[in-house]
């Protein structure tokens, strides 16, 4: 069996014994032919964190929640409710594996569009301008948390003013208190509970850095070095980074704030006045001068998306990005890498501003996250029904069989990560898990979240991405004037 | 038998049905549209207030919608001479009656049937700069190189998404050409040979004459369609690189969706409309065309 052949097999075989086709002997003693050691199960930190979840547990929900769901839900039957939301990992496996068993149960009939992320915004922003109730629950990114923070419901009123109506256990504490600061609070409300939560870790090609005998970076600069050293020994065939980089884009906003926290600058000082063209702003565009000469030439017409294919086809040796990419990338159907890859936490800032050192609640730091949270619309007719189906969406026990069936996605609950069901799937494989504790140390450590402003979502999609995108295209003579414009026009947007 | 309010001598009662999808979807939400203008939604109070003139005071001042405007009209009129010019040559050479030809007149519509920005993605990755096949081959002529995307280059990016619109659009053109031509009397044409006139001769003293009115209403219809062009810059440049690709469309989309200004979207929305009046009316003039 080649090598390939025998990455297929493996990743079968441990999906087959995810998925409860294969009992445990089985694949022993497959897992054992293969050369996969006991680790693969998790078995040396397995520790059973609730009664009805273990690694033999069958990959279905738990009965209690689903009668949970079926006693509450009796005078929703019938309803019909709506959530547009981005193609993320939770939605899509809510969608299509997950949504039938919540219907079933209640009696509640749920439509779920999965649009691009513009598309979302431009649905929710017509659904609160009309107030019409199109949709009853939305999906906010966070960088929209300021703006329908007044259109949302705050979860925790909602379990204080209908106890009949709340989960047992579903605990709004095990929501890892990171996030919930970084992407559900605005003031002093949640607007919503985390619902994911993609960041930034570094995912490299563990062979090539062993045949260059490099080890994880562990600095900016160290990473620079190493990225260079790929693309001067290894390019045009293989690159040593890659990125996210296209003009006007989103994308190119994440790109920017991970090299410029990392660089001890923030995208606003304490005065609420762009502060990206100090001079650690400036030290982090000539860094990202330099990394961007290391990678491909197409990475400047390049979303998220395109930065992603340039690794899983093996043009890009490392990346500083998502980690929802991560299981992606070890499906041996769909990318050259399956097994090739290694997560790592992003290198060391060389220096971190402070909350109080910043503006409009910005936290810096290297592992810039995306998250969003779900929340349940004021302007719904059925708000009640819409709160029973949040809570199964974001409960523990949902969690796990998303990020065990839906592609490894970070969970944003703290247990979920402890859970035998998503230790199983720590293996090579579409749907690996085996970059989470990445995530979570990412998490707890190295997380960077964006300023919360209602003008946010103008200067990150537009303010922000267009004029990097000229710097990039050479349009401005120097990366100072190109901050400065920046620093203008933001300010400009800020002070209304 | 008697019809009564049905008989033919009322066609106001026939047009009914068409007068009330006119009022519906087009006069109600133009008075919506200008009603809007003089607005603008208030995130924080949940509610559109009265501005004035303050959404039109901003549009003649805002530099980033004349950029646009600019890139709108630049992209029109390459596009549609572009369309117009190799639609007629095309449409010349496939009106005959040749082996092969009847088959390559019918394949012309499937381009028309691919989606805008079906057409957009598959640019998108045509002109990537590392697995674009159009990028491959002017490396191997030595046009251009991976060093300079074609999307991300500022100098580039337009003519990119050209390429995608004349692709996908010429062939429009082309059937259009095509049905004049085929429906030209053939008298002319006999005297011309007669008289020993050149083929350009005869193209530009017969065939333009003739075709005139069919060349006209093409390019009506697909100046309008250019104008409004949005599919292809949303999926393929985002506007970029920086405001390269910046349309009209595509910069009152993103004021009204993206930034929840309602108003200021209306508005130039309401620009874009008077424009596009403005040049067809001036077109319909100058090419005396007649309905």
């Amino acid at each position: 069996m080649n090598d390939s052949d025998k990455k297929i097999y493996r990743a079968k075989v441990v999906n087959d014994y995810v998925l409860g086709k294969m009992n445990r002997r089985t694949f022993l003693r497959n897992a054992s032919a293969l050369g996969l050691g006991a680790g693969v199960l998790g078995t040396g930190m397995v520790r059973p964190f609730r009664s009805f979840a273990d690694s033999q547990s069958p990959l279905e929900p738990s009965a209690d929640v689903l009668a949970w769901v079926k006693d509450v839900s009796g005078p929703f039957a019938g309803t019909t409710l709506r959530l547009a939301t981005e193609s993320t990992p939770p939605s899509n496996a809510i969608n299509s594996l997950l949504k039938h068993f919540f219907e079933e149960a209640s009696g509640i009939n749920v439509e779920i569009e999965v649009l691009p992320l513009e598309q979302v915004l431009q649905k929710l922003t017509l659904d609160i301008a009309s107030q019409l109730g199109t949709y009853d629950l939305y999906y906010i990114d966070q960088s929209w948390a300021a703006s329908v923070s007044r259109d949302v419901f705050d979860p925790r009123e909602q379990i204080a003013a209908n106890p009949d109506l709340a989960m047992p256990d579903y605990d709004t504490d095990d929501f890892l208190t990171a996030l919930v600061n970084g992407i559900s609070l605005y003031e002093d409300r949640w607007v919503g509970v985390p619902y994911d939560i993609p960041i930034f870790i570094m995912q490299y090609r563990k062979d090539i850095w062993d045949e260059l005998g490099f080890g994880a970076p562990e600095t900016l600069e160290q990473y620079y070095e190493q990225a260079k050293a790929i693309t001067d020994t290894m390019g045009p065939e293989v690159y040593g980074a890659t990125g996210q980089m296209k003009s006007g884009h989103y994308s190119l906003e994440c790109d920017w704030t991970a090299w410029l926290w990392g660089h001890g600058g923030s995208i606003f000082g304490p005065d609420n006045r762009f502060a990206g063209n100090d001079e650690a702003g400036l030290a982090a565009m000539e860094y990202w001068d330099r990394l961007h000469a290391t990678m491909p030439p197409g990475v400047t017409s390049w979303t998220w998306d395109g930065q992603g294919q340039s690794v899983a086809q093996g043009v890009a040796a490392s990346m500083m990005s998502w980690g929802e990419f991560f299981p992606y990338f070890d499906d041996p159907n769909a990318t050259k890498v399956s097994g090739l890859m290694e997560a790592a936490r992003c290198p060391k800032p060389k220096a971190l501003r402070t909350l109080a050192e910043t503006g409009f609640g910005e936290i810096p730091g290297v592992g810039h996250q995306g998250g969003s949270s779900l929340a349940v619309s004021r302007n719904s007719k059925s708000p009640d029904a819409a709160w029973i189906f949040m809570q199964w969406a974001t409960c523990y026990d949902t969690q796990v069989l998303i990020t065990a069936l839906g592609g490894g996605t970070g969970p944003t609950r703290e247990s979920v990560y402890d859970d035998p069901r998503i230790i199983a799937n720590n293996r090579v494989g579409a749907g690996t898990t085996r970059h989470l504790n990445v995530v979570r140390e990412t998490i707890a450590k190295d997380m960077g979240s964006e300023p919360d402003l209602p003008q946010w979502a103008e200067l990150s999609n537009d303010t922000i991405p267009v004029r990097l995108g000229k710097y990039f295209a050479g349009e401005y003579a120097s990366a100072k004037e190109a901050m400065d414009d920046i620093a203008q026009a933001t300010d400009k947007i800020v002070s209304g | 038998m008697k019809l009564g309010v049905l008989s033919a001598d009322r066609p106001l009662v026939w047009m009914l049905p068409l007068v009330a999808m006119l009022v519906a979807f087009t006069i109600i939400p133009l008075i919506y549209n200008i009603w809007l203008s003089f607005h603008e939604y208030a995130p924080f109070r949940r509610r559109l207030e009265y501005v004035g003139f303050e959404n039109w005071r901003m549009l003649f001042s805002d530099s980033r919608m004349w950029e646009a405007l600019g890139t709108t009209m630049f992209y029109f009129t390459v596009v549609l001479l572009v369309e117009l010019v190799l639609g007629m040559a095309i449409a010349l050479l496939l009106d005959a009656e040749e082996f092969g030809f009847g088959f390559l007149r019918s394949i012309l519509t499937l381009t028309l049937v691919v989606p805008p920005a079906i057409v957009g993605m598959m640019y998108l990755l045509i002109e990537d700069a590392e697995f674009g096949v159009l990028t491959y081959v002017l490396e191997i002529f030595g046009i251009l190189d991976k060093t300079t995307p074609i999307l991300a280059t500022g100098s580039l990016a337009l003519w990119g998404v050209m390429l995608a619109d004349i692709w996908q659009w010429t062939p429009f053109m082309v059937l259009i050409f095509l049905a004049g031509l085929r429906s030209l009397p053939s008298e002319p044409y006999e005297a011309a040979m007669l008289d020993g006139a050149s083929a350009f001769m005869t193209f530009r003293r017969i065939t333009l004459p003739l075709l005139s009115k069919v060349i006209a209403v093409a390019t009506l219809i697909r100046g309008i369609d250019i104008f409004r062009m949005f599919d292809y810059v949303f999926v393929m440049t985002s506007g970029g690189p920086g405001t390269a690709t910046y349309t009209l469309s595509l910069y009152s989309w993103q004021q009204t969706f993206s930034f929840i200004k309602w108003g200021y979207g209306a508005t130039l929305s309401l620009f874009t409309l008077v424009i596009i009046l403005v040049i067809a009316n001036l077109f319909i003039a100058l090419a005396k065309v007649r309905w």
